[in-house]
């Protein structure tokens, strides 16, 4: 990366970067990304949702004050990969932007991402000159909607979602506005935890703003400044060389959400086209040929759609190309209004906008790359949300004073996909995260909530096989240890299963599973709120991940550790890998049985 | 061990203190001289040992490290000390009041994966929790990585039935048969050591204590670890993979400082000997046998140490180059970093630790051509066996020492003051190979090792700092390592740092960290209260017990009651927050008061608007753990080297010798000076090289170096 910032064709960008010496460039970009580090950690170790808390279900990112995106690293991708929209809205709504300020705003039509990602964004300015956006996303428990959940398949318009900020003012001079915060006090359950969410969020963009002006301190505000251009030019560079490598052509890939009954009684398909152009350095990715926006609220918000469309280019590219508005300025996406992959109409929901149809989308844009062939392109990775990543509800009443709990859980997370080279993440979540949720802690959520987590193992078999396999699913169980509960989740899955790439194989479907007191379990619709009784559980299975390549070509002692670590029955492994089995010595384990493997193999 | 009978005698009569000094004039009496310390830290390649003769100063001594039989290397490198204060190498030992030791025993067989095979009994429905983790990190865009392997297999894991829940009530009792199965199965699969960890064992251990019984009624003399004994932190992943690891380092750890101390008795070492842990401070053996896991890189925390005592800087850079490994870390604020999310490998240690980061890259490291033709420096090393081809013992292949002594840097006539004459010839024949590979010069393939090699060290110290959002140009930087000397030149110059420091014994930096570091205890306990309801007797109970626990161990480490000092804090959060954070307090001589616990929370308070800029004083604060730190000064603070006199007149050059300076394009005459004959204040301006008995230090030009009073080189780059 040092090496080439050097390398330049401008004269004014060569004198430009003779002020910022490589060394400088890494130290800069490093402390940026640092200060980044810095702010989620204080959202996370300071926030009260477990989902963001634990889970890590939250992202904070650095905008310049002209609406660039300067750095989002560790953070999740559907998150932040469209940022500048939310900051957009506050210098077109507002006049009268100064140092103290605080905006929070969780409006899809407003550029957020959907109603529970509330997003509070801080200036920061430099010797009296608005620079910088210190931006903060966490992805809150509750917002106040009909339902005890942020998820709401059937909400079809945001009259039947939670409060909506619609980009307001909610801090002037570094202190609270009161009647601003009370709106969120009055109308979210558990107001207490929403309001030391929303401080922990305070929390984080103050460091921001307070390292930043170290920084301006420390280095003067003028490199600060020349770094930031040349950051973006390097962030383009690496774009534009990363696209040359690709083949050019025009690449389509159709996926589809599974059947929400009275949203989408078939499912809903969805299209990538993906324009590669590699003289130009340019991605195109266009969706206008899709669905108009369905009567739920699993259609997408424009942040999303645009979002979605640059993480699944960007999983295909080289990644420690840096995210910022350089490399981002190398895709276009072309959406259409009244899609649920596109512009939403006001007022269609969106409140399931981060995950289902979403994952779905980037799958789409991931896959599509794998019709270049070979070493090309990503399987589907598992998809949201089973109820390993429910939300629960109900009265701890084993403490004392009983107290009601809304909070989802992060026990199952769905399996990663195939790729050249390598097999998919086990911990992947979704596509829409990057792998970087925190699977929770049991203890942590035993502790916190009245819950007892019976199990949570790796799903046998559930992985899509392939050259390289897609990561298996995780299964288990849970019940309520203080009276009824309910469950909510959208499981997209059970129907249309990851698919697998030049010749690898499907996943196996999610599930949800009520077991009853007596034992007996009968299976539950996919998007469902279940209410449990005390003695009741709830059995999920979250997506695993699809194949990448022919089976057939595994490495035969890839096959053995499968089956030694109880992702693949032994019995499998000749169908589907033409792989041979035997017994080790010590009548345990097994191992490779070379020669009838490779006679598999030759016929 | 023989001092055990007249120890128990006096132990009726007088406090520990006494007999302490009883036993010093006893010493004095008989052998008739004051006496030494001394600390060992044995490296893959040389086994340092730095000595403080008591009332004068320090010394350091170097011999090469002997692998498979460590402990040869360990009684060679105290033959040569004893021999230069010319005692018998019986009458010296029995002269060491005090012996510390380093060792990265436990640390190599981890990243070796040379550990003892574990076996792990966890909680039905339960197998994966080694593999899942908390989900390991990663960058979000990056799909092209594998997912790292659990630490015990799958088929290593045994599922027993019963549960304890969040508020210890039993859910399902303990399935007995379970737990036998589990033995009979880990049996058939020969694991050498069993882990044990089940859910909440740290509200009721009652189940894993039956574990444990079984274990050993079962299957006599496997090591079994039980969870709640070992680490008592909520979070299952981080306690079972403690657990798992102090498992598997029992055999390895027991054997080790077995060996060694059986050695030092029959050599006629009597007093006490002390193993650094990965907290900053040393244990007797007996405590590291029992928890082996605090020895994992014991030698390298050593050396931010050491660096805390030779500079007042506040920010300091602390590296250490020895003939296998570079380690570095850092001190901020005048404080050892310590993390709690330390990794190794793939995985967290589940215990604080200092935080120092090692990279394969040493005198040792093997260079080598790529595919691709690209030169390559390690990870492999030549270790001390067969070691750099220069050593004539049996390597041929081409190592950094090898390029070194081509350069010019190193003198073969003079490695180690002279005691091992090294082969020029050797190392030119092994860098020839590059060369040709390379179609260059020998010198400028010599030079293309060398400086591929400082570039891997660079990287390695931008990794603790750049990546940390520290520039290191503000930061001071502190040499060790017997190799660092040759190299720090060129990095400093490339990191753009102004000012750094070779101290006088930076070949066993480590080691002299071992001579001035505290006797350490520590230990948590978890009691869930808040400041509501504050459970004040129950938590005075417990800070107390642990607190008797750590004076207990100090009285085992013959720490004078006068010398013992405490530390007192707790884990806290808010009220549904999940992460605590560390809050000191101070634990009065009869137990906190009922009112106490308001100074409790206003410190909470305090701290968490100091981490995160925010507090909240009308919330709940939440108390989960407690912990005491037991802490015995040594006097090691006042250990600073030998006083050298002023010396007013210019340093005269032993001699000239050709080296290659790449400024100056190519092999230059320079002056080389004896440093172990400089006063204080002595005045060298680069290029120049600078030969000590244990290391040679290159000074580029622009570099200027002066000694200080104990001859440490204070440089200062233009």
């Amino acid at each position: 990366m040092v090496a080439k910032a050097g390398r330049r064709t401008k004269v004014a960008a060569r004198r430009k970067a003779a002020k910022i010496d490589p060394l400088l460039m890494a130290v800069l970009s490093s402390r940026l990304e640092a200060i980044i580090r810095e702010m989620s950690n204080t959202v996370m170790k300071a926030s009260r949702s477990a989902v963001i808390k634990n889970a890590r279900d939250m992202s904070c990112g650095l905008l310049t004050y002209d609406h660039r995106l300067i750095c989002v690293e560790e953070a999740m991708p559907i998150h932040v990969s469209a940022l500048d929209l939310t900051t957009r809205p506050i210098t077109e709504l507002f006049d009268d932007v100064r140092e103290g300020d605080a905006f929070f705003n969780n409006s899809p039509y407003l550029g957020v991402t959907h109603h529970a990602d509330m997003t509070l964004c801080t200036p920061v300015f430099l010797d009296g000159e608005p620079l910088f956006w210190t931006l903060s996303r966490s992805h809150h428990a509750d917002v106040g909607a009909p339902e005890p959940s942020t998820y709401l398949p059937y909400a079809a318009e945001v009259y039947q979602e939670g409060v909506h900020f619609p980009c307001v003012r909610i801090q002037r001079d570094y202190q609270d506005i009161a009647d601003v915060v009370r709106i969120g006090l009055h109308k979210i359950r558990v107001p207490k935890i929403w309001y030391g969410d929303f401080k922990a969020q305070v929390g984080a963009c103050r460091i921001g703003e307070r390292r930043l002006k170290e920084l301006a301190k420390r280095y003067g505000t003028a490199t600060v400044k020349a770094f930031v251009e040349e950051w973006m030019d390097y962030g383009k560079r690496r774009a534009i060389a990363a696209i040359r490598q690709l083949k050019a052509g025009t690449y389509t890939y159709q996926t589809a959400h599974d059947p929400v009954p009275g949203v989408a009684d078939t499912g809903i398909p969805i299209k990538a086209v993906v324009t590669i152009d590699p003289r130009k350095g340019k991605i195109t990715v266009d969706l206008r040929d899709n669905p108009d926006c369905v009567p739920g609220g699993i259609n997408l918000s424009e942040a999303t759609a645009t979002g979605s469309c640059l993480i699944g280019v960007f999983y295909n590219l080289d990644p420690s190309i840096p995210h910022n508005a350089g490399s981002a300025s190398r895709v276009k996406v072309l959406l259409r209004d009244g899609c649920v992959v596109g512009r939403p109409t006001f007022p269609a929901g969106t409140s399931v906008a981060t995950t289902n149809v979403n994952d779905r989308l980037i799958n789409a844009v991931q896959c599509a790359f794998s019709r270049m062939g070979e070493p090309f392109g990503l399987a589907e990775g598992g998809g949201d949300f089973s109820a390993g990543l429910g939300v629960i509800a109900g009265v701890e009443s084993r403490k004392g004073r009983p107290f009601p709990y809304v909070n989802q859980l992060c026990v199952g997370l769905s399996g990663g996909p195939g790729l050249y080279g390598h097999d998919g993440w086990l911990t992947y979540e979704a596509p829409n995260g990057g792998g970087v949720l925190v699977l929770d802690s049991i203890e942590i959520d035993e502790s916190m909530y009245p819950v007892l987590l019976e199990e949570r193992r790796i799903a046998k078999d559930s992985m899509g096989c392939g050259h390289w396999n897609g990561a298996p699913a995780t299964a288990g169980a849970y019940r309520s240890l203080s009276g009824d509960m309910t469950v909510a989740y959208c499981s997209d899955g059970d129907t249309n299963v990851a698919k697998g790439v030049l010749k690898g194989i499907a996943a196996a479907p999610a599930g949800n599973w009520r077991r009853g007191r007596n034992g007996q379990t009968e299976q539950l619709p996919s998007f469902h709120i279940a209410k449990l009784k005390e003695g009741e559980a709830i059995i999920y299975r979250s997506c695993a991940g699809g194949g990448y390549g022919d089976p057939t070509k595994r490495e035969p002692a890839a096959v053995a550790r499968d089956v030694n670590r109880y992702w693949l029955d032994a019995d499998r492994a000749e169908p589907i890998y033409k792989v041979a089995l035997k017994k080790a010595a010590n009548g345990v384990d097994v191992e490779v049985d070379k020669a009838r493997t490779a006679s598999l193999r030759a016929g | 061990m023989c001092l055990d009978i007249p120890h128990a005698l006096l132990r009726k009569k007088f406090p520990v203190s006494v007999r302490r000094e009883f036993a010093d004039r006893r010493r004095i009496a008989r052998e008739g001289t004051l006496g030494y310390s001394a600390c060992i830290d044995i490296g893959g390649t040389f086994t340092d040992l730095v000595v403080h003769e008591h009332g004068k100063g320090l010394r350091i001594f170097k011999s090469p490290s002997t692998p498979g039989e460590f402990e040869r290397g360990f009684i060679d490198v105290l033959a040569l000390a004893a021999g230069h204060y010319g005692h018998p190498l019986r009458a010296f030992l029995g002269n060491l009041d005090r012996l510390v030791h380093g060792t990265t025993v436990s640390t190599n067989a981890l990243v070796e994966g040379k550990v003892a095979a574990v076996g792990l009994i966890c909680n039905q429905g339960h197998p994966d929790v080694l593999t899942l983790r908390e989900a390991p990190r990663k960058r979000a865009f990056n799909w092209k990585l594998d997912f790292p392997e659990p630490f015990v297999p799958r088929n290593r894991t045994f599922e027993v039935q019963g549960r304890i829940d969040s508020l210890g009530n039993e859910v399902t009792p303990l399935s007995d048969k379970d737990v036998r199965d589990a033995v009979a199965y880990l049996k058939r699969c020969e694991v050498q050591a069993i882990a044990v960890c089940l859910l909440w064992s740290i509200v009721n251990g009652a189940h894993e204590r039956r574990v444990k019984e079984i274990v050993a009624a079962e299957w006599p003399g496997i090591p079994v670890v039980i969870s709640h004994e070992l680490n008592p932190i909520p979070r299952e992943y981080r306690r079972t993979i403690s657990t798992a690891i102090d498992a598997s380092l029992h055999p390895i750890v027991s054997a080790y400082t077995g060996k060694l101390e059986a050695t030092l008795r029959k050599e006629g070492f009597t007093n006490e000997l002390l193993i650094g842990t990965c907290v900053g401070g040393m244990m007797p053996p007996d405590e590291i046998v029992r928890r082996p896991i605090y020895s994992v890189m014991s030698g390298p925390t050593l050396a931010p140490i050491a660096a805390l005592n030779l500079t007042k800087e506040p920010d300091v850079i602390v590296i250490d180059m020895g003939g296998t490994t570079f380690d570095v870390s850092a001190i901020r604020d005048r404080q050892l970093v310590v993390t709690p999310e330390a990794m190794i490998g793939q995985d967290m240690l589940g215990i604080p630790k200092v935080d120092v980061r090692s990279i394969g890259a040493g005198g040792g490291s093997i260079a080598w051509v790529d595919v691709g033709g690209l030169l390559k420096v390690g990870p492999r090393s030549a270790g001390a066996r067969p070691g750099p081809a220069c050593y004539g013992t049996g390597g041929t292949e081409p190592t950094v020492t090898d390029s070194n002594v081509v350069l010019g840097i190193i003198d073969p006539d003079y490695f180690l003051g002279g005691r091992m004459k090294l082969n020029r010839g050797a190392a030119e024949r092994a860098v020839r190979k590059i060369a040709d590979q390379l179609g260059i010069g020998l010198v400028e393939a010599a030079y293309a090792i060398h400086t591929t090699s400082n570039h891997n060290m660079i990287a390695a110290i931008e990794d603790i700092t750049v990546n940390e959002g520290i520039d290191p140009r503000d930061s001071y930087l502190v040499s060790g390592g017997g190799a660092t000397a040759c190299h720090i030149g060129e990095m400093v110059n490339i990191l753009g740092l102004k000012r750094f420091m070779v101290p006088t014994f930076a070949a066993g930096l480590s080691a002299y960290g071992g001579l001035i570091s505290d006797v350490r205890w520590e230990e948590t306990a978890t009691l869930h209260s808040d400041n509501r309801a504050f459970a004040v007797d129950r938590v005075n109970a417990l800070v107390r017990d642990l607190k008797v626990r750590g004076d207990a161990f100090l009285a085992r480490s013959r720490i004078p009651a006068s010398k013992r000092r405490y530390e007192f804090s707790f884990q806290g959060r808010y009220e549904y927050q999940s992460w605590e954070i560390e809050v000191p307090f101070a634990f009065p001589p009869r137990g906190l008061k009922k009112g106490d616990v308001a100074k409790l929370a206003a410190s909470f308070h305090l701290m968490h608007e100091r981490i995160y800029t925010i507090k909240d004083e009308g919330e709940v604060v939440e108390m989960t753990t407690w912990k005491v730190r037991a802490i015995g000064d040594i006097g090691g603070a006042g250990r600073q080297g030998t006083q050298r006199k002023a010396q007013r007149t210019p340093a005269k050059p032993k001699s000239r010798r050709k080296v290659y300076i790449r400024a100056k394009g190519g092999m230059v005459s320079l002056p080389v000076f004896d440093g172990g004959a400089f006063g204080s204040g002595v005045k060298i301006a680069g290029p120049a090289v600078v030969e000590e008995e244990t290391t040679t230090f290159l000074l580029l030009p622009g570099q200027t170096a002066r000694t200080d009073k104990f001859g440490n080189y204070l440089v200062v780059c233009r």
